[in-house]
């Protein structure tokens, strides 16, 4: 079997393995590992790669911005943050037919301001949001669908763990990619708020109706989200204006979200514990899998898969649009079955090479942080697609009236809505790179 | 829940590295927080921590190795388990103790090969730029995680392998230490 083949290989044998239910970082590495000696011979080459990969993988200072952003997500799911912004989003927009709802989206958007994680997000603000819904007769689909979409808006509003994984992976930079995210992110909570408006117009009985909250009170509940925007405007401030490094703004956040945990007398030593221990979880699951990517990278550079490839597809002479949709739909697709982070990790350095050889009209710098943003966008609607969605999961065992079959056909609106946004960000570039080219 | 002795000891211990690990990235927050401050204060006469970069990769490093065994041992990596869920506990049982063994092999591997990794840059006398920190010691560190990992992963072998030949249920997926 030639080199190629192998490297070929290793895809199907990869899924099958995950499929069966192995740690999605243990298939990457003992795939890479099987991988690399079947290409050499012999297993010193990786036992020569293994002395000093694992720890230049942990202790690295570009990576040492996924725990601290994860440890700053977790405080401020402590910090009574996510009450506040839904207590002033429900004051401002809650009288409003489906106003509830739309609130709910406001609120994820601002907590996904401080969170760089979509399944915090929606835990967080399911336990805010869920009883107030259900006690204003929200339908139970719409409630859940709703937040487990508003969850998303954790990773695709900045900052966001994974577009820090991809500008790790494709070399880019972060403050740049956290930039082209702010429209996208907006235009997602915007498009969702639309999705709730047509969804109350089609079922008027699946919203009841809220007081309309006096202006004295909304100035008041607006006040009280201040230490968010605080938050906010230092880290992603900070780095869009270059006073930090993406690590430094991390851990300012956390330690930022952790002061105002303590003010807010919500943080005890048993909660900073659980956070620490969250934060301990989520972080070596996201190291086991970027350790093995670098197994299996290594192992796909000897085997030339991503040059060859590379070259293949610009050979065939294909439309790049047409590879751009092609490889939209397999993100999509994959997302129903497996995590947004292991599929960014297991791809992207195979279908990076490949689309940047391709001519889509844009500057290279520009077409990576075009393409990072669509890859987002398209692994963030694997949370919420049926039939594994992380987010629906989350927020549908919070939600205990509620089957697991109306939550699934609560969000496909959602997901709808997701589609064209995909579409329209695709069709016009000039959105995402608005920013970026304004300020750089 | 009642634990075993076995079970008590292993779960501490992953628990108590876990938090070591926590406490060190919170020791990195902080190391960060004054060496901004400091940079900002420049005018003043103060200036940013020297080295920060290098203590902030050696805590780091320190604690994502330390999160390692506490991952496994609650089973908080990230899996599909569609399909498996379709087929019976039997073979559930037994791919459990694939998997477990697999991880354990893997753990062995990253400990052993990182424990030359250190002996090297012990032989070599190597050191960071700035502080001339030797570099076997933030090896060192990493190996309190990777030996731990390589013990919760043997005791969770362990566990899976007497459910599989005993037809247990597994404990609803070894979450009850948390």
């Amino acid at each position: 079997m030639s080199n190629i083949e192998l490297g070929l290989l290793s895809f199907p044998v990869i899924l099958i393995l995950i499929f069966l239910r192995i740690p999605i970082g243990l298939a990457m590495l003992a795939v890479g590992i099987g991988g690399s000696y079947l290409i050499t011979g012999s297993f010193n080459p990786v036992m020569a790669q293994f002395k000093h990969l694992t720890q230049g993988t942990f202790a690295s200072y570009s990576l040492s911005v996924v725990p601290l952003f994860l440890l700053m997500g977790q405080f401020a799911t402590l910090g009574g943050m996510s009450a506040a912004l839904f207590k002033a989003a429900a004051t401002w927009m809650g009288h409003r037919k489906g106003g509830l709802a739309m609130a709910a989206i406001g609120a994820c958007a601002g907590f996904g301001a401080i969170c760089g994680s979509s399944l915090a997000t929606a835990a967080t603000m399911g336990q805010v949001a869920l009883p107030e819904l259900r006690k204003y007769g929200y339908a139970g689909g719409l409630a859940t669908g709703t937040l487990a979409a508003g969850g998303t808006l954790g990773i695709l509003i900045p900052p966001s763990i994974i577009l820090v994984i991809y500008a790790i992976l494709t070399e880019q930079n972060i403050s740049k990619l956290f930039m082209a995210a702010l429209i996208p992110g907006l235009l997602a909570a915007i498009g969702y708020m639309i999705t709730i408006a047509i969804y109350v117009r089609i079922n008027p009985e699946s919203a009841g109706q809220v007081e309309r909250a006096p202006y004295s009170e909304r100035w008041k509940a607006l006040a009280g989200v201040w230490p968010v925007l605080v938050v906010f405007i230092v880290v992603i401030g900070g780095i869009y204006g270059g006073v930090f490094t993406p690590t430094e703004a991390a851990a300012i956040g956390a330690a930022g979200t952790a002061i105002i945990s303590l003010f807010n007398r919500s943080l005890t030593g048993k909660n900073f514990i659980e956070a620490i221990l969250s934060t301990a979880s989520s972080t070596a699951m996201i190291f086991l899998i970027v350790l093995g990517a670098g197994a299996l990278n290594g192992f796909l550079a000897m085997s030339q898969l991503p040059q060859v490839s590379a070259e293949w597809v610009v050979a065939q002479g294909f439309n790049p649009w047409v590879v751009l949709i092609a490889i939209l739909f397999l993100y999509l697709l994959l997302g129903c079955v497996m995590d947004s982070l292991s599929m960014i990790l297991l791809t992207v350095p195979i279908i990076f090479p490949m689309v940047t050889a391709l001519d889509f009209g844009l500057p290279p710098d520009e077409f990576a942080i075009w393409f990072g943003i669509l890859v987002l966008i398209v692994v963030e609607v694997g949370l919420i697609t049926p039939p594994v969605g992380m987010n629906l999961f989350v927020i549908n065992s919070m939600a205990k009236t509620t089957s697991l079959g109306q939550t699934y056909k609560g969000v496909l609106p959602f997901v709808a809505s997701d589609l064209i946004r995909t579409a329209i960000l695709a069709a016009f570039p000039a959105l995402t790179l608005y920013l970026v080219r304004l300020l750089y | 829940m009642s634990l075993n002795p076995v079970e008590r000891l292993v779960s501490g211990l992953a628990r108590y590295v876990a938090i070591a690990g926590g406490l060190a990235l919170v020791a990195t927050v902080i190391l960060i927080v004054l060496s901004v401050i400091g940079r900002a204060l420049i005018p003043l006469g103060l200036g940013a921590i020297t080295g920060d970069y290098e203590l902030v990769e050696a805590g780091v490093g320190f604690a994502v190795f330390a999160f390692l065994p506490w991952a496994h041992l609650t089973r908080g990596h990230a899996v599909v388990s569609i399909f498996t869920d379709m087929a019976g506990p039997r073979f559930n049982a037994w791919l459990m103790v694939v998997c477990d063994a697999l991880m354990l092999a893997v753990a062995v591997f990253i400990t052993w090969r990182q424990a030359l990794g250190a002996m090297d840059k012990f032989a070599y006398g190597e050191t960071t730029l700035l502080l001339r920190m030797p570099l076997w010691w933030s090896y060192t560190a990493g190996l309190i995680g990777a030996v731990t990992f390589v013990l919760v992963a043997a005791y969770l072998l362990a566990v899976s392998l007497t459910d599989a030949a005993t037809g247990r249920q597994p404990q609803a997926g070894q979450g009850a230490v948390h």
